[in-house]
């Protein structure tokens, strides 16, 4: 029986090491440079990947809004990407570039990090709802039952949905998991490189039914989500968006989208358009901006939005109440970099957004150094206190922003 | 080639007589580096990689490769195994902060002509930096061990070495045999300064 499961371990272990034979062609973030920019230095940030220790990071270069604190809350959880939050307290963290997920356990004061998951195939997204842990893997979604019972002896998971990564990407094939108010699992599947027409599922917004395994297109024409969340008033799913790279510092921006959680599937036009309002240099020809949904909002140039998340926590001042909050990984194609940082973005009565203003700053040190920045935000995670929780994967450090006392 | 691997061999035993005689070491410490590559990361073994004056990152990036098994090696994925995120941090920090000694290897003459050229060309100093000297993830290949370097390049471009980014495997795709050969001879005998 031992020997069995020792067999099942690893052939599911298998594949991941598979991957290790590089390909032969470029990294899909040089796809679309025009011959111009062959020389250009703008390179993607890699980050620590055996982490930061939070006392060796300048902390107090961080800003927050008068009232509001914010500390390093755990370090020591290397690539640091989504969050979760558990029934009874567990924040759960996931790995994109590595195969771990990790718990950590609040023991009043003092944080203990378990990994609880390893060897996964780029288990970037996950989350928690009714005892469970959905895990994204950049191909398969897992279902973890009664997870906050067994940290230390999860078991084997059950398959929600399969084969969503056919072609194995050569980019964007991590994904982002949201569970919707409908019961459904949200997820993106990103265009496979920069500037590429994508196949039949890629490139979009999709749902899973947890219990079923049967999908539904919501969104399509999205080049890649990486932060999906719900409106409580309304239930509008809101999603980040990131523009294509080197066709400019400025262009096209980084966007915010919303869709009904009862709509027509809406496209919004990658690659042939962008941002609502650019033609594509290289597809742009074939069909017009008009044809296309357009964005909520213009975020920026290669500001690289991530994790989002509605406010309705108690610990906030009620102006915050439903607001928006938006983890801005950062640029790194863009001669002057920007973000770095955390925005708060205001959704009025009708569900429409606001211009989106700084919440937590302070990563960004030199817009033109390389690299720029000590830190880059992933996702927030809202804690039962109204406390707020923003992951860093370049340090592999999750900090808590508090207000009042 | 017989030398170099039994010198190879020769630190290899130094290294593990060191492990079991010295009084319990912890595995972060720097001398047990030192044993292959160098005192103060300074290899005087054209198989062995100096480890001096290389960006931080890019050594605590390798040893994670080690022990993980992206990058595998007999002699450094044991090392690796044993070291925490923590203990590999020590030594990136420890390592980064030793200065290069000026290489003993000297470039043929046609070779350090051609050099640079070649550099520009396939895009070394893109990444490498200006000098060579490295940066993040990026290691230092100005003076780095002339067979080390055209080990590394020939696995690259046979897709066996794992790189974090794919950048090395995509860019050695495009180097001759005899490239590989004029860059590892040029590079080795680069100063670091």
């Amino acid at each position: 029986m031992k020997l069995t499961a020792t067999l099942i371990a690893a052939a599911l272990a298998a594949p991941a090491f598979a991957q290790d034979k590089p390909a032969a062609e470029a990294p899909s973030w040089h796809g679309g440079k025009p011959p111009a920019m062959a020389e250009s230095t703008l390179h993607p940030f890699a980050p620590h990947m055996t982490g930061r220790a939070a006392k060796d990071l300048p902390l107090n270069t961080l800003k927050v809004p008068a009232g509001f604190k914010v500390e390093a809350w755990v370090d020591g959880i290397p690539e640091a990407r989504s969050l979760a939050l558990g029934d009874n307290g567990t924040v759960f963290v996931s790995n994109r570039n590595a195969k771990n997920v990790y718990a950590v356990i609040d023991k009043g004061g003092k944080r203990e990090v378990k990994t609880i998951l390893k060897g996964l195939d780029s288990p970037n997204g996950i989350v928690f709802n009714k005892g469970t842990l959905y895990v994204a893997e950049r191909g398969r979604i897992l279902r973890y039952d009664g997870i906050e019972g067994k940290l230390d002896n999860p078991g084997e998971p059950k398959v929600v949905v399969d084969k969503l990564d056919p072609n194995r990407q050569a980019g964007h094939f991590w994904k982002y998991l949201a569970m919707g108010p409908d019961g459904k699992l949200y997820f993106n599947i990103g265009a496979p490189g920069n500037i590429v027409m994508p196949t039949y599922m890629e490139a979009s917004i999709m749902r899973v039914d947890p219990n079923k395994g049967t999908l539904e297109t919501v969104a399509q024409g999205v080049r890649n989500s990486v932060g999906i969340a719900f409106n409580p008033k309304n239930k509008d799913v809101w999603f980040t968006n990131h523009g294509r790279d080197w066709a400019g510092n400025d262009v096209p921006n980084d966007t915010l989208h919303r869709v009904p959680i009862k709509s027509t599937v809406p496209n919004f036009g990658y690659p042939f358009c962008h941002q609502g309002n650019v033609q594509d240099p290289d597809y742009g020809k074939y069909h017009s901006c008009a044809e296309f949904a357009k964005p909520a909002l213009l975020l920026g140039a290669h500001i690289a939005p991530l994790g989002l998340k509605f406010y309705n926590g108690k610990m906030f001042p009620a102006e915050y109440q439903n607001n928006i909050f938006i983890a801005m990984h950062g640029s790194w194609n863009r001669e002057i970099k920007q973000g770095y940082n955390v925005m708060r973005v205001k959704v009025d009565e009708k569900g429409n957004a606001s211009r989106p203003e700084p919440f937590l700053t302070g990563f960004l040190q030199d817009e033109k150094a390389d690299p720029p920045m000590w830190g880059r935000p992933v996702d927030i995670l809202v804690l039962k206190d109204g406390s707020m929780l923003v992951s860093d994967d370049y340090n592999g450090v999750i900090y808590r922003i508090t207000h009042g006392k | 080639m017989g030398r170099p691997q039994l010198e190879n061999a020769a630190t290899f035993l130094a290294a593990f007589l060191f492990l079991i005689s010295a009084p319990p070491a912890r595995a972060a410490d720097p001398n047990l580096c030192a044993a292959c590559h160098g005192e103060n990361g300074n290899s005087a073994n054209p198989a062995v990689p100096s480890l001096a004056q290389q960006p931080a990152q890019f050594i605590s990036t390798a040893l994670f490769m080690f022990r993980e098994g992206n990058r595998k090696d007999p002699q450094m994925s044991p090392m690796a195994e044993k070291l925490s995120n923590a203990e590999m941090n020590e030594l990136a920090a420890y390592f980064s902060k030793q200065k290069a000694d000026a290489p003993k290897h000297k470039s043929k003459q046609e070779n350090a002509a051609a050099g640079p050229g070649l550099a520009k060309k396939f895009n070394c100093s893109q990444c490498h930096g200006p000098q060579l000297l490295g940066q993040q993830h990026i290691p230092r290949i100005a003076g780095q061990q002339y067979e080390y370097v055209l080990a590394q390049l020939k696995a690259f471009k046979a897709q066996t070495r794992a790189d974090i980014d794919g950048n090395m495997t995509s860019a050695a795709q495009r180097l001759s045999p005899q490239e590989i050969e004029v860059l590892a001879d040029y590079l080795a005998g680069l100063g670091a300064q």
